[in-house]
């Protein structure tokens, strides 16, 4: 059945079809919708989950922790501050290694307070061992919830969703709404091999020496180098059920491009429309909108843009002191085996809208040169 | 211990960190630089209690539905739970922490409903037989003397048992009106005790008189005096021989157990203790226009606070600050009397303020009947000069009894002075025991400072704020028509509330705290009992925290 919907609604929606079973989380603007439709489907018995009240973003992960690793599924959704409090519990879900799913609506970070979208929240989350999917629309939102679990309890990994705050979360679209009984064809109930269990009792996250350590560190990183093919599986599977697939990464007229612009998120549906533009105006552009950042798909990204003569890097986000979070991972894609110029633009920053206005602009001086790949070429910042 | 698992390969693991065999090889006790302890301290109740009843304990049995081992708990220290539990003045209530909190738990009430208990079911208490030679002379069967030969006859001494009335029970039965005390509750203890082992009662005898105390000294091991106060002091007034003013105790003797005396009139009762609470009620009771003339203010009151209240409360009048000066006759028969108006002066050896005549200030009352109640003195009559004694009271050992006599012990008022119920109760078994202890040659124990707990030890986050759970009651104006009991003692349930509503200070009550919030899994519970297993024991004194009743104490590692 098709409803419109707004994005907020989408992660609910796609959490109902997956039957969790435990939903714990703490309001904040822009996630509250998500929550607030799952409260209200749990208490409609719309879906059988234990609801569980917490204090705080923190607590709203323990609460996941303790349920994923009592064999239930798992869910949160949190945004910027609450992710950011979440921080400790989010390593304990990697290191646990438990299949939680959390929902992150992108808000920049305070002071100054801001309730409008960037990635700096979830990016800077980037090296604790959570896959990242950032989402683009309603449609995939909902989707990317049951392949998420699926994606997770395969790798035993917890997965983030990311949808920009407002241009995703609030925007209303159609959605196909997918229900259990269809998504219980693709995602098969939870069932642990390992869980806790007062008939076979064990000591959890208990101590391990220098000589244990490293191992379980190591399983972590060989868990992500297979997730790379486990997504695109899972990717392949859902398809096979509901007939739509959404990749590690998108390429939008990318076969013959000379410059290719890199997104993620809703700018990539904007670049699009510029693209289509500058194909009209005979520039062979394309773009690449990455989906899945963590883990990066090195290889994948690096088949696409090798074979243009320029790429250029928006990033909603930037790392002080470096330069913009996206724009390293590809540049680091490219290393050593592509000569391929990158440069790097940041714009958007606490919801500063990204029109096509803007991304043509950054098309522009990436192709006449003005932009260059040594400096961050800061977009739209009044100086 | 368990040996530590070294894996070879990362394939060996488990993908999530858990134990695949055992974590006991580490032995994270040696971290510790504290560590908890189990040490239970006295409940301040405990400490409140002349008798020293352990009422933490058998106020704990009783919320765990334990009733006979709650009851026995009693018994230990005090045979008539069913007396005291209705005329005691409690002093364990004012200790207690709850008072501190919101109110005190009832623990008077409790007292009643478990004493009651044991009177319901005689099974609880078989006779013991005689197994000592040694025989045991207790003269006065008032509760000094009937818990004296109570614990002695418990451990099998043959106890004979003076009383100079024909039934047992002293003050209780002609000091203590019955609708403070019924008469059959009163008698059912009395058979209680005396039943309870061999205990040969001999009723209308008076030691001293009737029989010599040289006589029991050389026929008996061992002789307890509990002879309680018996006269009445005068008013110390002119022509007071005349009629119209009776010793006070003399009318309750009459009146107390609800039999017919004099009745109606106007009554002036004389003097400020429980005696004259008692004797203005009855007065009351007897149909009579009844005021209290008092020479201090009613803070001074040496009375039960609560028997005050009743009085007030069932039509009692009170003159402060005021003293008889003159009778006055009108045909030689007492017509009014002239009260001298009092004021409070400088503080006496009691600590309360002397009360001095305020120079010329006087004022009439118009009186039928005045009784005294103005204090009791001891009948020595043929005990004085055997035993030694000082203004009229024998002298003794406070903990012991033990007189200047070896064989003969004392207690109860006959040594203290008017006192109360439980001290007489205390000072009862502490004799016995002091007995025992002669006739086996055993030495006096050791005596350990106890140490008690405070509100500020408590861990208050775990309790709620709850009203005492007030006994039930006949309505006043039922009250003071007549000598039915007032208090009707718990319903159902109201045991178990009350008694849920101790915070149990300072003792464990085995609600699991410290077994819960252990970090380390380093407390082992077991039935009724936990212990702290040192080998993992971190010394982060979580429990000690998280005990709601500082049953937990902690000590520095090596000191």
């Amino acid at each position: 059945m098709k409803k419109v919907i707004m994005g907020n609604h989408a992660v609910s929606y796609g959490v109902r079809a997956s039957e969790a079973q435990v939903i714990s989380a703490y309001p904040i603007t822009p996630q509250t919708h998500v929550v607030e439709l799952l409260s209200e489907m749990c208490a409609s018995g719309e879906i059988d989950a234990r609801f569980i009240k917490v204090e705080s973003e923190h607590s709203a992960m323990a609460a996941c922790v303790g349920a994923s690793a009592a064999g239930a599924r798992a869910f949160t959704a949190t945004s910027s501050q609450g992710l950011l409090l979440m921080h400790e519990m989010l390593h304990w879900a990697v290191g646990a290694r438990l299949p939680i799913v959390l929902a992150n609506i992108n808000r920049a970070v305070g002071p100054p307070w801001s309730i409008w979208t960037d990635q700096n929240d979830s990016l800077s989350q980037r090296d604790v061992g959570w896959l990242q999917i950032y989402c683009e629309s309603n449609q995939e939102t909902q989707d990317t919830i049951p392949q998420a679990f699926k994606i997770a309890e395969q790798l035993q990994l917890p997965v983030m969703l990311v949808l920009d705050a407002f241009f995703l979360s609030h925007t209303y679209e159609i959605v196909d709404i997918i229900e259990k009984e269809q998504v219980r064809r693709f995602l098969p109930p939870y069932r642990p091999e390992i869980k806790i269990d007062v008939d076979d009792q064990h000591s959890f996250g208990n101590l391990a020496g220098p000589e244990h350590y490293m191992e379980l560190r190591y399983m972590i990183q060989e868990a992500m180098e297979k997730a790379i093919e486990v997504v695109e599986r899972v990717d392949r599977e859902f398809e096979q059920v509901f007939g739509r697939r959404y990749g590690l990464i998108d390429p939008y007229r990318c076969d013959d491009a000379e410059i290719i612009l890199v997104t993620s998120g809703t700018v990539a549906s904007t670049t699009r429309k510029v693209i289509d533009d500058l194909r009209d105006e005979g520039v062979k552009a394309g773009s690449l909108k990455i989906r899945v950042f963590r883990p990066f798909p090195f290889e994948q990204v690096f088949e696409v843009l090798s074979r243009a003569r320029k790429v250029a890097v928006i990033d909603r986000n930037i790392s002080f002191g470096a330069h913009g979070i996206f724009f390293q991972e590809v540049k680091s894609a490219l290393y050593g085996r592509s000569d391929v110029p990158v440069i790097g633009f940041i714009a958007g920053l606490g919801g500063r809208d990204i029109t096509p206005k803007v991304v043509r602009e950054m098309a522009d001086r990436a192709i006449e040169g003005t932009a260059t790949e040594r400096y961050i070429n800061w977009t739209g910042v009044k100086i | 211990m368990a040996k530590k698992i070294e894996f070879t390969s990362y394939k060996q693991m488990p993908i999530r960190p858990m134990t695949v065999g055992s974590m006991l090889w580490n032995l994270t006790g040696s971290w510790r630089n504290v560590r908890p302890l189990y040490d239970f301290k006295t409940s301040p109740c405990i400490l409140g209690c002349p008798a020293g009843e352990n009422i933490q304990r058998y106020i704990y049995l009783a919320t765990d539905g334990r009733y006979e081992e709650a009851w026995r708990t009693i018994m230990e220290t005090n045979p008539m739970p069913a007396v005291t539990g209705r005329v005691c003045f409690h002093p364990c209530m004012t200790k207690c922490t709850r008072a501190d909190y919101d109110e005190a738990v009832n623990i008077n009430a409790i007292e009643r409903s478990l004493g009651d208990m044991g009177l319901d079911n005689p099974a609880w208490l078989p006779p013991v037989a005689a197994s000592k030679k040694e025989r045991i002379a207790v003269a006065g069967g008032g509760p000094a003397g009937l818990t004296c030969a109570f614990y002695l006859a418990r451990r099998g001494y043959p106890v004979t048992l003076f009383e100079r009335d024909e039934a047992l029970g002293g003050v209780l039965r002609w000091g203590i009106p019955a609708y403070r005390l019924p008469n059959d509750v009163l008698d059912r203890v009395v058979a209680s005790i005396t039943g309870a082992g061999p205990i040969e009662v001999r009723g209308g005898v008076t030691v001293g008189s009737d029989v010599a105390l040289e006589e029991l000294e050389r026929e008996y091991d061992a002789v307890f005096l509990g002879l309680g106060l018996m006269r009445s002091r005068s008013l110390g007034v002119e022509g007071e021989e005349l009629g119209g003013v009776e010793p006070g105790l003399d009318f309750l003797r009459r009146s107390g157990g609800g039999a017919e005396a004099e009745r109606g009139g106007r009554v002036i009762v004389v003097g400020g203790g429980n005696t004259a609470m008692d004797v203005a009620r009855c007065a009351l009771r007897a149909g009579s226009e009844v005021t209290v003339v008092y020479r201090r203010t009613r803070g001074e009151m040496p009375a039960i606070a609560e028997e005050i209240e009743e009085a007030e409360r069932e039509g009692v009048r009170f003159h402060y600050l005021a003293a008889p000066a003159e009778l006055v006759r009108r045909q030689g028969k007492l017509a009014a009397v002239i009260l001298q108006k009092m004021q409070l002066g400088e503080p006496d050896e009691s600590g309360r303020r002397r009360p001095v005549p305020v120079e010329g200030e006087t004022f009439e009352l118009a009186v039928d009947r005045i009784y005294t109640a103005i204090g009791e003195q001891a009948d020595l009559d043929g005990i004085e000069g055997h035993v030694e004694a000082k203004w009229g009271l024998i002298r003794a050992n406070d903990g012991t009894g033990a007189t200047n006599r070896a064989k003969i012990f004392a207690g109860g008022d006959v040594v203290t002075g008017a006192a109360s119920v439980v001290e007489a109760v205390a000072a009862g078994r502490k004799a016995a025991e002091r007995i025992e202890r002669m006739l086996c040659g055993e030495p006096e124990p050791e005596a350990l400072e106890p140490v008690s707990v405070g509100i500020e030890e408590m861990n208050l986050e775990y309790f709620t704020h709850s009203k005492q759970t007030a006994v039930p009651r006949i309505p006043v104006a039922e009250a003071a028509r007549g000598y039915a009991e007032i208090k009707t003692g718990f319903a159902p349930g109201q045991l178990e509330t009350e008694a849920a509503r101790c915070f149990s200070c300072g003792v464990c009550n085995y609600c699991d705290n410290c077994w819960i919030f252990c970090p380390d899994v380093a407390i082992d519970r077991r039935e009724n009992e936990y212990e702290i297993n040192y080998d993992y024991c971190k010394g982060c004194l979580v429990c000690v925290q998280e005990c709601p009743r500082n049953a937990l104490s902690v000590r520095e590692e090596g000191k």
